[in-house]
């Protein structure tokens, strides 16, 4: 079996065993609201305009968002009994890498797609000028945030405190592309064109292809027996 | 020689050169308070430079050290190797809380805050975390095969990944400079100035192989208890 | 003028010097404890 097809099939598995629950979507969605609202209200209105607060408060959403989806994981545990089954099939190992990739991107994105909508209604933010430009943005920094989440969940899940290490791991690594995608979401909703930002635009970038490569090679060190 | 044998070696050694190192240390401590001059501009407050930037070097050297043992473990397998990048770890931690401490204390007189988020300690903090991160992750995992990869995994992805970190800080800076209160300059150091900085980041090289020798051998006391216990079970 | 910080420095150093010989400490207590097993 093809590595891509394998990896498909592996996708759709896991999305589908999250469709039926739909516990870590629900959570996310409700978090993304909760985040937005406290950031909302947490400020003088009077001092901080809410397009100041603007990048931050969505970038935090989306960085709580990537890390719920990413805990969805612990399907992985009660699968650890299954990934036997999957190793045992002639799926390619580089295939479960891809196929849980492509789950973990989806789940993110689907949070994402609806948290961007409420996003622009609380905070009244005029993205239309540049929303394609921003949802590149998004798409980059989202794949990095899942890339290395991928590898660290599959790690993280067979220890007693997942919860607590996944974040633990996680956040430093999220550095660049989270305060890239700060930084370049102000300058977005400032009016300015990506081609005036391009440095966070190619840090984004460059990083990208470390952590997703990276997380491809080492994911196999991971799932060796 | 048994496992236990080679680390009580290594334990002896590793104890000379870490108390002739923090004998360099006291030395350095010395000649930077009583014998090198004063910075007109800065004030005495400078003189936390002549520990700071060595800390920091020793620092970033065990972190780099560690990224490089966990590619060497990924590829040769040796439980050892392992051992010895933990310890490297456990050393830089020990490092970054000197440069995480001295850092502030220093900012403090020269830029008038505490915490300035300046290129270079930001990098430590992260550092400092992933580290942390590194050694807490050790310490769920009970299985040394697994602990090893998953270690070393986590060491590969800081030696790649942590550079783009230090970009991030670095681009954030350009672009919002951070305020300073006095304006210290970097032309070249006076020679007696950079001697003593010389010197003690010779010194704090000799302490950072110290404290690896003595982690090293801890681990491999550690490790042949387990063997041990694994025998006579 | 030469500022007066010269607290800063003697607080830096002290710090310095505790981690440094605490870190040597727990080190040498922690093989100790480890060769009498």
């Amino acid at each position: 079996m093809s590595t891509l097809r394998a990896a498909w099939h592996i996708a759709v598995k896991d999305i589908a065993i999250e469709w039926r629950t739909k516990t870590a979507f629900a959570s996310g969605l409700v978090f993304a609201v909760l985040v937005l609202a406290v950031l909302f209200f947490s400020r003088d209105p009077t001092e901080v305009s809410s397009l100041a607060i603007a990048p931050g408060a969505l970038w935090v959403t989306f960085t709580f968002a990537a890390m719920l989806g990413l805990n969805r994981a612990f399907l992985l545990e009660r699968e650890m009994r299954a990934m036997d089954g999957i190793l045992l099939t002639p799926a390619p190992r580089a295939a479960i890498f891809w196929g849980k990739f492509g789950a973990n991107l989806a789940f993110v994105g689907a949070i994402e797609a609806i948290s961007l909508p409420l996003f622009v209604l609380f905070y009244n933010v005029p993205i239309w000028p540049r929303l394609t430009e921003l949802l590149l943005v998004i798409a980059m920094a989202t794949v990095a945030f899942v890339a290395v989440g991928t590898l660290l969940s599959a790690m993280v899940v067979r220890t007693r405190y997942a919860e607590l290490m996944l974040p633990l791991l996680l956040l430093p690594f999220l550095v660049p592309p989270l305060v890239g995608g700060v930084q370049l979401t102000a300058s977005l909703l400032d009016g300015r064109h990506l081609s005036d930002i391009s440095g966070w635009l190619k840090l984004i970038g460059a990083f990208d292809v470390a952590s997703v490569t990276l997380a491809a090679v080492l994911f196999q060190v991971v799932l060796d027996e | 020689m048994t496992l236990r044998d080679r680390a009580t070696r290594i334990a002896r050694a590793g104890t000379v050169v870490t108390a002739v190192a923090l004998l360099g240390v006291a030395g350095v401590y010395v000649r930077a308070l009583a014998f090198t001059p004063v910075e007109v501009a800065q004030g005495e407050a400078q003189k936390i430079f002549y520990i700071h930037v060595p800390a920091a070097w020793a620092g970033l050297m065990a972190f780099f050290i560690t990224g490089l043992l966990s590619i060497l473990y990924l590829w040769l397998k040796d439980q050892r190797i392992d051992i010895a990048a933990a310890a490297s770890a456990e050393v830089g931690v020990a490092f970054s809380v000197v440069i995480l401490t001295t850092g502030p204390i220093w900012g403090k007189p020269i830029w008038g805050a505490w915490w300035t988020w300046d290129a270079r300690l930001t990098f430590t903090l992260f550092t400092f975390l992933l580290f942390v991160g590194y050694l807490v992750l050790r310490g769920v995992l009970t299985d040394p095969g697994i602990r090893g990869r998953f270690s070393a995994v986590i060491g590969i992805m800081a030696l790649v990944l942590v550079p783009f970190v230090h970009l991030t800080v670095y681009l954030f800076r350009t672009q919002h400079p951070a305020p300073i209160v006095l304006k210290p300059s970097r032309p070249s150091l006076p020679s007696e100035m950079l001697i003593t900085l010389l010197t003690s980041v010779g010194v704090f090289t000799v302490l950072y192989v110290g404290f690896l020798m003595l982690r090293y051998a801890l681990g491999l006391l550690r490790e042949a208890r387990e063997q041990e216990l694994a025998n006579d079970s | 003028m030469t500022p007066e910080n010269g607290g800063f420095m003697v607080a830096a150093y002290v710090v310095a010097a505790v981690i440094l010989t605490g870190y040597t400490v727990s080190l040498v207590i922690r093989i100790r404890r480890e060769r009498r097993r």
